[in-house]
Parts: C-alpha cells; structure tokens; sequence
C-alpha cells in the first residue's frame, strides 16, 4: 500500500512573485495493491509536484510517503516505475538499447534486462524499430518507449504523469491495456490525466486536487454516491404546465420535454407524467467523473 | 555492475559508434602522422649552389659537413653574371679572388667562404690549425629544437583534447537535464554516478584518442627518422603527458558538468561555459610561451599552480629537464585541486541538475541549504 500523508510543498518566489506559491496544501491519498488511480485536477493543480515528490525529484516541505508501512527510500523507489510530464529518452540512442540500459540502471542483470526488453518490444508493438533511434519514431510511438522504460524492471508501483497525452485512440488503448495488466498482477498504478472519460473508464479510485488540496478522493462509485443520481425524464407533447411544482430543469426539443431532478418521489413524478403525454424515458442516471469534478472544484 | 559503470560505458558505446568520433580520430591520426614528417620535407640542410670562374673549388663540404654543396664551372664571367641574375646559382668565385653575388651575399655563406678561403691560403704556405674545440659548461642543448617542436605539438594536443571533451561533458549534462531524462535516471542511479560516469567514459575517449595521437606520431618519428634527434627520457615524457591529461581533464570536465547543470537548453552552453574556456585560453597561451621558454620565471611558476599546472608542466617537461621536486609537487598540487573541484563541483551539479527552466545562479546553489 502506498500512503501519501499531509505533503505541503512551497516554492519560493522570484521578482515577480515575491511570496512564492504554495503548491502542495496538505495532498494525501493512499493507493492498495492491484488499485488504478487517476489523479485528475485543473493544470497547476498541484499533480506533478505530488508526483515528482513521491519519486524523489523534489523535497518536500512537510508530509510522508510510506510504501509498504516504511517510509519511501532511494532503495525502495528504484523499485518503482516512473514517466515524467515531460517525455525524456535518449533521441540518439536505438530503442531496443535505450529500455535495457534503464533495466540495467535499476539493477538488473544484463540477461534480465535484455529479455524484459525483448519481451516489452513485443508487447507494446514495437518489434519493427527495435533498432531504430528514438527520434525517428513517432511520438506515439516514443510514448511506448517511454512507457518501456518505466516497465522494464517489473516495478512495484507505477506513477505516471499524464501518459495519455497526445496519443491517438489506438495507442490509447494498447497503453490501457499495458496498465490494467500491471494492475491485475497487483501493482497500484497511479497516473494523472485531462481525459475524464478514460479515468472513469479505467480506475478503481479518483483523487481530485484544486489548488494544491484534495477535494474529493475515493473509490469512482462513492463519490457518484455522494454527488448524487439524477432522476431523467422524457415526455412526448405533454399538456401545458405538467411539472410545475417539480424541482428540476425542463429542456425542451421539438415536441420533447426532458425533466432532470435529484430527489422527489420518483413514482408520484412518474404518475403525473404519465397522465401529461407519452412517456418515451424514466430513470436514473450515475453522475459522470466530470460532474463530479465540476461539483467538487465548485 | 554498478550504475558509475554503466552510465560511463554507455558514454563509450554511444560515442564510439558515432561517425564524428571515428572520423575525428582519423583525422587527428593523420595529422600527427603528418607532423612528424612535416620537418624534413620542409626544413632541410642549408643548400648553396655555387659557381667558378677561372678558380679551383673550395672545400666547403668539409668545413660544413651538414650543408649541401654544388659546383658549376662558368667559362667566364659574362656567362656567370648571367647565372647569377637569373638564380641559378647563389655566388660565384671568380679568379678565386673575389665573389659575385646578387645582391647582398647570405651571411653563414659568406663566413663561410672567407674563412676556407683564408684556410686554403694558409694551408698552401705550410701554416697547418688545430679546429676550435666546443665544449658547453650549461645544459645539454643539443635536443633542444627537438624538444621544442615535441613541446609545441604536445601543447595544442592537450588543449584540443581537452576542451573537446570538456565540451561533450557540458553537452552531455544539458541534454540530459534538458530533455527531463535526468528525472528517471536520478529515480535509478545517484547524482554522483551520474555525473562520474558521463565523466569518466568521455574521459576514457579523450584518453583513447591522446594514445593513438602519441602512438601515430612517435611511430611517424621513428620512420621519419625523426625520433634520431629525440632526447633521452622520452618514455617519463609520454608517461607524464598521460597522466597530466587525466588530472587536466578531471579538473576541467567536472567544472564543466557542474556549470552546464546550471542551465537547461544547448544555445546557453557557450554562454555559461565562458569562464572556463577564458581559463583554457589563458592555460594555452602560457603553455605555448613555456615550449619556447622552458626555464623562464613565468613558466616555472605557472608550471606549479594549478590548473594550469596540467598544461604548463608536461610542456615544460618536454621541452627541458624539470628537477623531479618540483613535478611532484606540482602533482600534489593539481591532485588537490581536482579532488576540491570535484567535491564542489559534485554539489552544485546535484543541487542543479533537476532545477530546470530560467538558468540557475551559481550562488543560489552555493546557499541552498
């Protein structure tokens, strides 16, 4: 289990901002074995920092990571998979070469490395440019080499800043296929991303960070709990004035009325728009990751 | 292996695979190769050509063994003036009275046909000299162009080496750092490993090159027959070049990387490596002055005070004798240089290296806590 604790992280201010900025305002979350957790917030948010002080990049002012009830050392963090915001491989170096020489950095022996690279190139589709140099792949395809090289010495956990970015949907999908099978193999997979859809797709658990402070964090079903089903209801040519009285919002289009409420008694709401027209739909619907994430940034 | 071995090899295998290193070796090859042979087919004995009228020859080649000699007879002195005008000839004994020349006559010539003239004439009334013995009370001097030429190659080798791979390290740290790589290599290997490795395995290049430099060039000598004029010692010369160069490069490359890690994009690595290469410069101009002034006030001192003792002092070991003190202590000295510039240098670079964007001031680093 991977427990980040209370981390506060100011930086320092230059000319133009002499007081600095406080980036990390008390962030804490806990990740279990096997557990995909998206990290979603607005940009500055405060994600990469948080990440970037769970590997070691950045100290932190104040706050604790423990892995595995210890706190997090150099030696345990080797042992973990890590891709920056910002992309880094050697442009020069040739792919195959590049994942070893990281599998190697991380300790492996040169026979394990070399079989994991192999065994990556084929999983994530590269075994045509094995042997080509970085850059003259595409960036689709730089971002599996990335993704590789965070891989390759089988890590622990995985913490990865904004994987999805700029990938097309195919790649999208081989990356969340890599990912979920690390997780099935009981590795907590952490990552941050823009793309709400896919977090709510893909993770067990949500943390949502504003302004350096979680706001909402927890499995994706308890915080639709929290927020709240909506209760949807379409009428076709309803007489005049049905839903007067009813909290919630009427959009019509064309000859459809749609009624969207939270609470109410659901079956006297649906007597009264029976008896008004045609009903084409009655039910409940989950609050989408981005409702919910309108709601706790709100 | 540990990360300090891999990160250097890897510096090797990538550089060594690369067609700038091969060709860069080449070249340098060829060049030292051609050095070595650049003196006799440029320099050469003094050469006169020389004509009579109506005179016997005079026996210049025995009072000038080195020098080259040819006679032509004219069969008189309008054909000789002739000669003369156009060239052919540089003087021309006429009557062996007097010498015709064009223009002002060479001077070691003309000492020189006085005096087997005045010999001759000496000779032929019975009057036989002993030649003048040389003997020189101060030191050997007989290698000293030899040792000079050695000394001036020596120092733009050293130099050109130097800062080339003071360059690639600089580079090598801002391409890391610049393209966040460092990120994921600082998760898996120590700041120290790091910056060690890049600079050992470029340090291992440099000095692969500097071998096949000497190796090309002393072969070269040696079929030139060159190496005929080296002086005795030259293995303690080759020997003290290889290690003046690690230390020389140890001091250079590790201020290099630290003040590289300062910024984050390759346009600003000239501009914040200005100070270092102003100190090259000036260790270069006073090494090129001790090859010619080997034994002056400047280059004895300078000689001794790092870090312009790695260049001065295996210069001025070639190009005279440097009591063995006096090398050691300018090694004790150097060492020390190198292992403070390393402790400092190994600080900043950790404290830098993740820092990226605006470039970092160097006393920001110094302060952090």
């Amino acid at each position: 289990m991977l427990e980040i604790t209370e981390l506060r992280k100011h930086f320092a201010g230059g000319p133009e901002s002499p007081d600095g900025k406080l980036a990390l305002d008390g962030i804490g979350f806990t990740v279990r074995q096997g557990e995909m957790y998206g990290f979603v917030g607005a940009n500055g948010a405060g994600k990469t920092t948080t990440m970037r002080i769970v590997m070691g990049v950045l100290q932190a002012d104040s706050g604790s990571v423990t892995w595995q009830g210890e706190p997090l050392t150099y030696a345990g963090r080797r042992r973990f998979g890590y891709m920056p915001e910002e992309r880094g491989l050697y442009q020069k170096m040739r792919v195959a070469e590049q994942i070893e020489y990281f599998g190697r950095l991380h300790g492996l022996s040169a026979v394990a490395a070399g079989k994991a690279t192999g065994d990556l190139i084929e999983r994530l589709g590269l075994g045509e440019r094995r042997g080509d140099a970085v850059e003259s792949l595409s960036l689709g395809n730089q971002q599996r080499v990335q993704l590789a090289v965070a891989l390759v010495h089988d890590p622990e956990v995985l913490i990865l800043d904004e994987p999805f970015s700029g990938l097309d949907p195919l790649a999208v999908e081989a990356l969340a296929a890599a990912l979920q099978e690390r997780c099935r193999g009981g590795v907590p997979v952490i990552f941050s991303s823009h793309q709400l859809d896919l977090v709510e797709r893909l993770c067990d658990s949500v943390g949502i960070v504003s302004s350096g402070r979680m706001v909402a964090s927890g499995a994706v079903g308890d915080l639709r709990a929290a927020v709240g089903r909506t209760l949807r209801v379409v009428v076709r040519d309803p007489a005049p004035g049905w839903a007067d009285g009813l909290p919630g919002e009427i959009t019509v289009k064309g000859d459809r009325h749609a009624l969207v409420l939270s609470g109410g008694d659901d079956q006297e709401i649906l007597r009264r728009a029976m008896k008004a027209g045609q009903v084409e739909h009655f039910g409940f619907e989950q609050p989408t990751l981005t409702e919910i994430f309108k709601e706790a940034v709100a | 292996m540990n990360g300090l071995t891999l990160v250097a090899r890897r510096e090797i295998t990538t550089q060594i695979r690369s067609k700038t290193f091969i060709i860069g070796l080449i070249v340098t090859a060829l060049l030292v190769g051609a050095a070595a042979f650049a003196p006799k087919l440029m320099g050469g004995p003094d050469e006169y050509k020389l004509g009579t009228v109506n005179s016997r020859q005079l026996p210049l080649q025995a009072a000038a063994p080195d020098a080259r000699v040819e006679w032509s007879a004219f069969p008189d002195e309008g054909a000789a003036r002739k000669a003369l005008l156009a060239g052919d000839v540089d003087a021309v004994l006429v009557d062996g009275a007097k010498v015709l020349t064009d223009g002002e006559i060479d001077s070691e010539l003309g000492v020189l046909l006085q005096s087997t003239h005045r010999e001759v004439k000496l000779g032929a009334s019975g009057v036989r000299i002993e030649p003048l013995l040389m003997q020189s009370v101060g030191a050997d001097t007989r290698y000293q162009s030899a040792r000079t030429g050695m000394a001036v190659v020596l120092t733009v080798l050293l130099f050109m080496l130097i800062i080339g791979q003071v360059m690639m390290v600089a580079m090598g740290v801002v391409e890391e750092k610049g393209s966040r790589i460092v990120e994921i290599l600082l998760t898996s290997v120590r700041p120290w490993q790091l910056l060690g490795g890049k600079i050992i395995g470029l340090g291992v290049l440099g000095f692969i090159n500097l071998v096949t430099m000497l190796v090309v060039g002393l072969g070269a000598a040696v079929a030139s027959g060159l190496a005929v004029d080296f002086p005795p010692g030259m293995p303690g010369v080759v020997a003290g070049v290889l290690v003046w160069f690690v230390l020389g490069y140890a001091f250079y490359a590790t201020l290099s990387a630290s003040l590289a890690s300062l910024v984050s994009r390759q346009e600003e690595v000239s501009n914040v490596m200005t100070p270092l290469t102003m100190l090259l410069m000036v260790t270069y101009f006073v090494a090129f002055y001790a090859a010619s002034e080997p034994t002056g006030t400047l280059a004895t001192v300078v000689s001794l005070v790092p870090p312009f003792s790695a260049m001065v002092m295996p210069v001025r070991m070639a190009a005279a004798g440097v009591p063995m003190w006096e090398v050691g202590l300018s090694m004790v000295l150097m060492v020390a240089a190198v292992a403070g510039v390393l402790a400092l240098g190994a600080k900043v670079y950790e404290r830098a290296v993740l820092r990226t964007g605006a470039r970092v001031r160097l006393g920001d680093v110094l302060r952090a806590k």
